[in-house]
């Protein structure tokens, strides 16, 4: 992966106060996903605001695409238009009396034609899963709508990075995971994406690199179960050890077998303890998962399938897709971390359902693989392909 | 103060039955209503009108009659007052009521100023249930397009677009912060509340500055360039609810001629 971002000893001082940036050097690799973590105070929006332009370093570089940043006018219009900024704030960031003209305000200012902006804005409402908002003024949205409004107006713009300060302030827990969940998403379509944050639980499993930021300074830059997993640098970083972690590394000095790479997820520490165990508490057949594209399959025939499967545990991965299964009234069980709920429920012998869509169906064949290899286990991931015309009447363990 | 910003006139304009009809049909009948009321002679005209968008707005329109009763009650007090003024400034025809509180005070109430008034009121109540049909019927989004359409400079529609999108950040903000006050007993004595009510201000002054820089940091983030976009996604015209608008006017207009001259025109 090639460089996008990079910091060379970037320094910053808020007028009349001490420095709030004390040389900093990172840099960011295309398609990573990265959490800027620290404390209040820490100077985390501060750097974060060098990345777009927003703030000029008093001394060193800031590098994007190996270039340094040039701080004209016309380009830091070409940069903004690369790197996207959601505030931490969503209210402040949208501008306009209604979520159309919101998400259009960017590339009208780019000066595409109305037909060009118009297709910008339903894509990006189409990302976002806010189609059919357009005329609904900012004030009568919820928190999280407001967020996603606030993600649309820059995705608008199609950016190669999407820095968001502290993006699940103010949500509430399900809010925030359905918006790591379209952070995953946005990072699966290939954007490179660098979230800043003092919650740990959400950093940890989420993030390819952490940063632990204290004090205008990068204390540690590593892997998270590496950056989190040292608890001198989490403490000056006035952090906690995530739980997972910690876990891990109690259940570790009681003989348990810790793999060099520290659990990231329930579903990694349970295969520790299935290890330890000697696979004495899973099931003999494992159950399957079954796959529906929503984007291709004929979702009025799934429901009608759903129906006659009570037992069957759905779950929806990506916007369109929930938006699928609350169109259709499909109860859905799982909305984060959705492939390893499943996996967890395969190995107690169930079978469930997962609602995805055409550029994330891969994604669950990949990781259903990639724990299968690691625990010896087989677990099946059938595509339903339901279609109008020949529909899935019934599928059991037997048939796949 | 919390359910003022809740029931705001925009939000019911939002979420009336009438929001979809095309906004130029909406603002042909309250003005033509208007206009109909202000030039009319004789009280009938304003009081049909009057009745007529009530029930539409009530009955089809599915606004709360309570809540339209309460806003009707503001312009109500405000125009009594007023009538009773007029009842005794105004003169002409006989005497029906006099009243001397001293010897040198005559307070009198004539058919003439009886006649103004009740014209004067019922011009009041048939025109602001006129403008109050604007108001509950079309939010302000489509009143921006409607401007833009009709050639008012496209930056004072801006600078209205964004005064209208912070007052609702404002007004929140507002209300946070006299909760605020009102749970440490901020307006439980007199001089307290003059100095919560400063403090407020204060506050607010400080946080619409702050929102002020964002803002420009926002559009800044977004490569503003002096263009803000506009929402061109306005109904159609539809005739189902013009041709309705347009007889009604014909009507209204036909008892006011009818009011005026005294002759009935007989096809």
């Amino acid at each position: 992966m090639n460089v996008i971002l990079e910091a060379r000893d970037v320094r910053y001082r808020y007028p009349g106060s001490q420095e709030a940036i004390k040389g900093i050097s990172f840099h960011m690799r295309r398609g990573e996903k990265i959490a800027l973590v620290g404390p209040n105070g820490a100077g985390k929006s501060t750097l974060l605001q060098m990345f777009n332009g927003m703030i000029r370093p008093i001394s060193g570089t800031m590098l994007f695409d190996n270039e340094p940043i040039r701080y004209d006018t016309s380009s830091l219009r070409q940069l903004r238009k690369r790197v996207g900024y959601v505030l931490q704030n969503a209210d402040r960031q949208i501008i306009a009396p209604t979520v159309y003209q919101d998400v259009a305000f960017g590339p009208a200012n780019l000066g595409y034609d109305e037909q060009v902006v118009r297709e910008a804005v339903a894509t990006a409402l189409h990302q976002v899963g806010l189609v059919g908002f357009e005329r609904r003024p900012p004030h009568h949205l919820s928190g999280g709508e407001k967020k996603r409004v606030a993600i649309a107006g820059v995705l608008a713009m199609d950016p190669d990075v999407l820095v968001f300060d502290e993006p699940t302030s103010g949500l509430d827990p399900s809010g925030s995971e359905d918006l790591m969940e379209l952070l995953d998403e946005l990072n699966h379509d290939g954007k490179t994406i660098v979230i800043s944050t003092h919650d740990v639980e959400l950093a940890y499993p989420w993030a390819e690199r952490a940063i632990l930021l204290t004090d205008g300074q990068i204390i540690r830059e590593d892997v998270p179960d590496v950056a989190f997993g040292n608890t001198k640098y989490v403490r000056m970083a006035h952090l906690s050890v995530p739980t997972l972690l910690e876990l891990s590394t109690e259940l570790g000095k009681r003989g348990f077998e810790i793999p060099e790479r520290k659990p990231r997820s329930v579903l990694d520490m349970i295969h520790i303890i299935e290890n330890h165990l000697h696979g004495a508490c899973g099931h003999p057949s494992p159950g399957t998962i079954m796959v529906c594209n929503v984007d291709e399959d004929d979702t009025a025939t799934l429901t009608a399938w759903v129906n006659t499967h009570p037992d069957l545990v759905a779950g929806a991965m990506g916007t369109r897709a929930k938006q699928c299964a609350s169109k259709e009234c499909i109860a859905l069980e799982f909305t984060y971390g959705v492939i390893d709920k499943c996996i967890l429920r395969a190995l107690r012998g169930k079978d469930s359902l997962i609602l995805t869509t055409s550029g994330m169906i891969s994604r669950v064949a990949i990781r259903v693989d990639a724990y299968c290899k690691e625990s010896g286990n087989t677990i099946a991931v059938i595509p339903l392909g339901i279609t109008e015309s020949s529909p899935v009447t019934d599928l059991t363990n037997e048939e796949v | 103060m919390r359910s003022m910003i809740e029931t705001n006139l925009d939000n019911v304009a939002q979420q009336s039955a009438f929001r979809h009809i095309y906004p130029g049909t909406k603002l042909l009948l309250a003005l033509g209503s208007l206009i109909l009321c202000l030039i009319s002679p004789s009280p009938v005209v304003p009081l049909i009108s009057g009745i007529v968008l009530s029930l539409v707005l009530i009955v089809p329109g599915r606004i709360s009659p309570i809540l339209y009763g309460e806003l009707l009650l503001g312009p109500a007090i405000f125009a009594m007052m007023s009538v009773i003024v007029l009842l005794f400034m105004l003169g002409g025809g006989d005497v029906i009521w006099r009243f001397n509180p001293v010897p040198w005070i005559n307070l009198t109430i004539t058919t003439g100023s009886l006649r103004e008034g009740i014209l004067v009121l019922c011009r009041v109540f048939g025109c602001s249930i006129s403008m109050f049909f604007i108001a509950l019927t079309t939010p302000m989004t489509d009143l921006f397009n409607g401007m833009k359409r009709i050639g008012i400079p496209i930056e004072l529609i801006d600078l209205m677009m964004i005064i209208y999108r912070y007052i609702f950040i404002i007004c929140a903000q507002a209300v946070e912060i006299w909760q605020a006050q009102v749970m440490r007993l901020g307006y439980s004595r007199p001089w307290e509340a003059v100095r919560s009510f400063s403090m407020l201000c204060g506050m607010l002054f400080i946080s619409s500055w702050n929102a002020g820089e964002d803002l420009v940091r926002a559009m800044d983030c977004r490569c503003y360039n002096g263009v803000f976009p506009s929402l061109d996604l306005a109904e159609p015209i539809q005739m189902w609810s013009l041709v309705p608008v347009i007889l009604y006017l014909a009507g209204l207009s036909g008892i006011l001629l009818v009011m005026t001259t005294g002759v009935v025109i007989v096809p």
